[in-house]
């Protein structure tokens, strides 16, 4: 089937699309294709400020994946739209965040907007409110190309089918015309994400791509995004609440809270040696089949912190079994370990015992 | 049980935002959006009502045809009087209280019958739902001023039947607007709740309903009495509702019509009273229903 | 495998456009919804033949005896009565009207004895025609001002707007007619004050002669529809999940604006707009009786000085159909064009 299925090589188009494909072979070696360094987000509000995100950084290249996690309200989703430019006007923006070595906080909007699409592009959660509904699919896509690329209608129409294609989409050139409401909601995030890759962007930030979807087409999907990206040699951000997700396609973790990074490090060694509370808890509250039946789901008791009024010391300290005094003083952010940072006092330990 | 019942009730004043606005907040929220034009409707309807009790000024009936058309800042006449003799000022007073009068009466009649229409309604569903929207359905059908024209024409003159002819639109509005509320807040699992803890009798969902549609029928019906006022007007206009020599808005216009070019004032004068009181209403239905809004 | 076709032995790229929509519209949820709209229509109308009738007979008021006044004797009122089938029962009444009324007899003028019909005839072009320029005024003028006002909001073009809109909604057209007539008709001579000039006449004049009356009809609803849809556009543009795939996919903000979220505020607007008409054409009343334009309106209200029960019935009756038809083309055009009602679900 793998004839079928159109590839970069096979992909007809314009001549500015095959030599952005021969600029990413020639991508300076060192520069990372994202770094963000101490992001700061704050929005105001009537009465006061929320900081969303609070000290974010870390770097992506080119062909790999990072899985952010974190609750709702740990800020992800926040510092991904920070990264695209598309915050509200509340907000403002402190810190920096370079793609390409070309830093992004403080260009002008325009700037933003030609790279937005085009560089760096973004799938969102819920497709059935993420398409607009009285406009064709196809359109959509076509739009998404025509915005960045000197096309004609004809044309674009063309290579939206094939974008469609692309991501398994059956039978394109009927989806084309049809509206999101007659598209089941797997197939809706296919056009969502021929639409992002419409200009073969460099970096794809996926805010829980799988999150609206049943199990069966999530798999599915997943599975387009790892291929696409191979592709494409993009890099990619994985946002999420999903720890599984992250243990199965992602090179790298971060996992947030409150707007911090409270661990991070490679796939593999994150889940070989778990430090965080934080992150303990997560994945303990992941139902198990080895569990017997009836057993209560250790949950993590309490709230999210209000952003608007952050607690002095570790933001996890009021709900973590683990918390004494010490924790009244935030505990910084090192790597403790090669490639594993993590911010706590009383980090799990090897030998598996609690403390 | 009304521990854990009032957990899941108060999130729904805050998701209704509706009596958040009432009480303590309330002083803390005054601001010159409200306050203005609130301020110069008091102060209209304070002179219409008050007015001719307090100062002194000639009846707006029974004047003297020597002392008439005399322009503005004439002695004892401070805007003049028309051509019967009238002085126009009292006229305008006088006018004013039927101009609130029917706005008021009007969207009271509205808000009790309709909202209550409307409510029950939405709420009990089915059958007795499509009746009543059928019937109101066929009552906002006919063009607001025909239907008033129609009725204002088979009861007679006077500003109670006005009342009554006007009403004819307040309730199916008010009705459609408090079954679209009703509906609404249904599908809120606050109502879910409520049900489901035993809240018998629909009186006492009553209690949740009502405080929770009240601001948004209220400052429709702000924005009504604005609208009733500008019909009461027009009825008078066309030489129903209120009839010459008593005074309305509406009549002065019309009688001023005939002197236009010659004496514009007698025009201008209650048409600027129309227009500041309407547009007091409407800033201030603006502004309550920005301050009230159900996000 | 090739790629599937929808004709028998003729591969085709691209199914047309047509072809789609037809196929799409037979089978379609549409129909039904344009059947079921329609059934809803008929008690409706029935509802509003009812209340017309209602309105006319059933209210306090000797009919006979208003008619001809104080003067006359017993014996003359009680012949009218018979005359005029005062004498039966309301049903009896209510029903010889309806058969009238749908074979299209709407009875004699008591006036001027004409058919109620033919004078409805002559007089319902002229309102047809203050209704659809006063509408044109209204809409086409509501939607790039309100564009205009979303692309900046908070900004002097949109507070100067919006000041204005507000005073405008506050102005009662008769008083913004009496304005308009002194400004432009008494003061700079531009416009005729009153007085209608038929088309067949002079389309230029026809014009001139409406502008002002439409003027004041289309004015303050167009300040109403502006507002309205400067709401929407924001609330589409701040809290809608597409316009922010939209921006993402790094298009110019007047092309999200105009492309997507008016797009979709458009079909609400419709709706209002519909719903409005009845305003609108009820006001026509006011404003052909201050500019003399020999319309239903002005029809009306000398019947209601003469008493002319047919006439009045007669015009407030198609006043109110007309709403009731244009609120059902309203709803049809809806479905038709907003693409959740024209296309169903169809397989996945």
């Amino acid at each position: 089937m793998s004839a079928e299925q159109p590839t970069l090589a096979t992909l007809g188009g314009s001549p500015s699309s095959t030599s952005k494909l021969d600029r990413r072979g020639a991508s300076p070696e060192g520069v990372p294709l994202l770094e963000v360094q101490d992001l700061h987000v704050r929005f105001h509000r009537e009465g006061g400020q929320v900081l969303a995100v609070n000290g974010l950084s870390y770097r992506i290249s080119a062909g790999t994946t990072l899985a952010i996690i974190g609750e709702s309200g740990s800020g992800k989703t926040v510092s991904a739209r920070a990264v695209m430019g598309l915050l509200p006007e509340t907000a403002t923006v402190a810190g920096s965040i370079r793609f390409e070595g070309q830093e992004l906080v403080g260009l002008p909007e325009e700037e933003l907007r030609r790279r937005r699409g085009s560089d760096v592009a973004m799938i969102f959660q819920d497709p059935s409110r993420s398409l607009n509904p009285t406009m064709r699919v196809g359109v959509q896509v076509a739009e998404a190309i025509r915005a960045h690329l000197p096309l004609g209608r004809r044309e674009a129409r063309e290579r939206a089918i094939e974008l469609l294609r692309m991501v398994r989409l059956p039978s394109p050139e009927r989806r084309y015309l049809q509206y999101p409401h007659q598209l089941s909601g797997g197939m809706r995030q296919r056009v969502m994400i021929a639409i992002a890759l419409a200009c073969y962007p460099k970096l794809l930030i996926a805010d829980e791509p799988t999150t609206a979807l049943d199990v069966t087409t999530q798999a599915q999907i997943m599975e387009l995004l790892l291929e696409l990206q191979g592709q494409l040699a993009m890099g990619l951000i994985l946002i999420s609440h999903d720890l599984g997700l992250a243990a199965s396609y992602a090179d790298e973790v971060i996992v947030m809270y409150a707007g911090q990074v409270v661990e991070r490090a490679p796939t593999r060694e994150l889940f070989a040696h778990v430090r965080m509370p934080y992150t303990r808890a997560l994945l303990d509250a992941v139902p198990r089949l080895e569990r017997p039946a009836h057993s209560l789901l250790p949950i993590v008791e309490g709230q999210p912190p209000d952003l608007s009024r952050l607690p002095i010391g570790c933001p996890f300290a009021p709900r973590c079994p683990r918390a004494d005094d010490a924790c009244r003083q935030a505990p910084p952010l090192e790597e403790h370990e090669p490639g594993h940072w993590w911010a706590c006092w009383h980090p799990h330990r090897d030998d598996g015992g609690e403390r | 049980m009304a521990a854990p019942l009032r957990e899941i009730l108060v999130p729904s004043v805050a998701e209704g935002g509706a009596i958040e606005g009432v009480g303590i907040g309330w002083a803390r929220r005054l601001s010159l959006d409200i306050v203005i034009p609130a301020a110069v409707l008091i102060l209209i309807a304070g002179g219409c009502f008050l007015g001719p009790l307090i100062l002194p000024i000639p009846k707006p009936v029974g004047g003297n045809i020597l002392s008439a058309n005399l322009p503005p800042f004439s002695p004892g006449h401070i805007l003049g009087t028309n051509p019967v003799g009238n002085d126009i000022l009292s006229q305008i007073l006088y006018g004013g209280r039927v101009s609130f009068e029917v706005g008021i009466g009007t969207n009271l009649i509205g808000l009790v019958v309709g909202g209550l229409l409307g409510t029950v309604a939405a709420y009990r569903g089915g059958v007795m739902d499509a009746i009543i929207m059928r019937i109101l359905d066929v009552l906002i059908a006919f063009p607001s001023l025909v239907l008033a024209l129609a009725i204002a024409e088979g009861l007679g003159p006077g500003e109670l039947n006005v009342i009554w002819a006007l009403s004819f639109f307040t309730v199916p509005a008010f009705a459609r607007i408090a079954r679209a509320a009703t509906l609404r807040l249904r599908e809120q699992t606050f109502m879910l709740a409520a049900q489901l803890a035993g809240t018998r009798s629909w009186r006492m969902l009553f209690r949740h309903i009502a405080p929770n549609i009240l601001p948004q029928l209220v400052t429709f019906g702000l924005l009504g009495v604005g609208v009733a006022i500008i019909l009461e007007g027009a009825l008078s206009f066309l030489g129903l509702g209120v009839r010459p020599p008593n005074p309305s808005w509406g009549n002065m216009i019309a009688l001023g019509q005939q002197t236009l070019t010659a004496q514009p004032q007698l025009v201008l004068i209650p048409s600027i009273f129309v227009f500041v009181t309407v547009l007091a209403l409407n800033l201030l239905g603006d502004a309550l229903r920005i301050r009230w809004a159900v996000s | 495998m090739s790629t599937p076709t929808l004709a028998v032995g003729r591969p085709e790229a691209v199914p047309s456009r047509w072809r789609s929509l037809a196929t799409a519209f037979m089978s379609s949820p549409s129909l039904q919804m344009v059947g079921r709209r329609l059934l809803v229509a008929i008690p409706v109308l029935f509802g509003v033949t009812l209340l017309t009738f209602v309105v006319m007979n059933l209210l306090p008021g000797d009919a006979a005896q208003e008619l001809l006044g104080a003067n006359a004797t017993p014996q003359q009122v009680h012949e009218l009565e018979i005359k005029l089938h005062l004498d039966q029962p309301p049903w009896v009444r209510y029903a010889e009207w309806l058969r009238g009324v749908v074979t299209g007899n709407l009875g004699t003028s008591l006036a001027s004895k004409q058919e109620v019909t033919t004078v409805l005839g002559q007089r319902l072009p002229v309102t047809f025609e203050l209704v659809l320029y006063g509408l044109l005024i209204s809409v086409v003028f509501a939607v790039p001002l309100a564009v205009l006002t979303a692309w900046r909001p908070g900004g002097i073009f949109d507070r100067l707007c919006t000041v204005l809109s507000v005073a405008g909604l506050s102005v009662a057209p008769y008083v913004l007619a009496l304005v308009l007539i002194y400004v432009f008709a008494v003061k700079l001579g531009v416009l005729p004050a009153i007085g209608y000039v038929s088309p067949t006449e002079s389309i230029v004049g026809n014009i001139r002669s409406l502008t002002l009356p439409a003027v004041a009809l289309g004015l303050p609803l167009l300040c109403f529809y502006m507002r309205l849809l400067r709401a929407d556009l924001l609330e589409q543009m701040q809290s809608e999940d597409y316009v922010v795939t939209a921006r993402a996919k790094g298009l110019p903000p007047w092309r999200v604006l105009v492309g997507h979220a008016l797009r979709n505020s458009l079909f609400g607007f419709l709706t209002v707009v519909g719903l409005n008409l009845g305003t609108l054409i009820g006001a026509t009343v006011l404003v052909e009786q201050i500019f003399s334009l020999p319309g239903m309106g002005q029809e009306l209200l000398e019947a209601i000085d003469n008493r002319d029960i047919p006439v009045i019935e007669g015009t407030v009756l198609v006043f109110a159909l007309i709403v009731v038809l244009v609120n059902l083309l309203t709803d049809l055009l809806y479905a038709v064009l907003d693409p959740r009602i024209r296309y169903g679900r169809s397989a996945a």
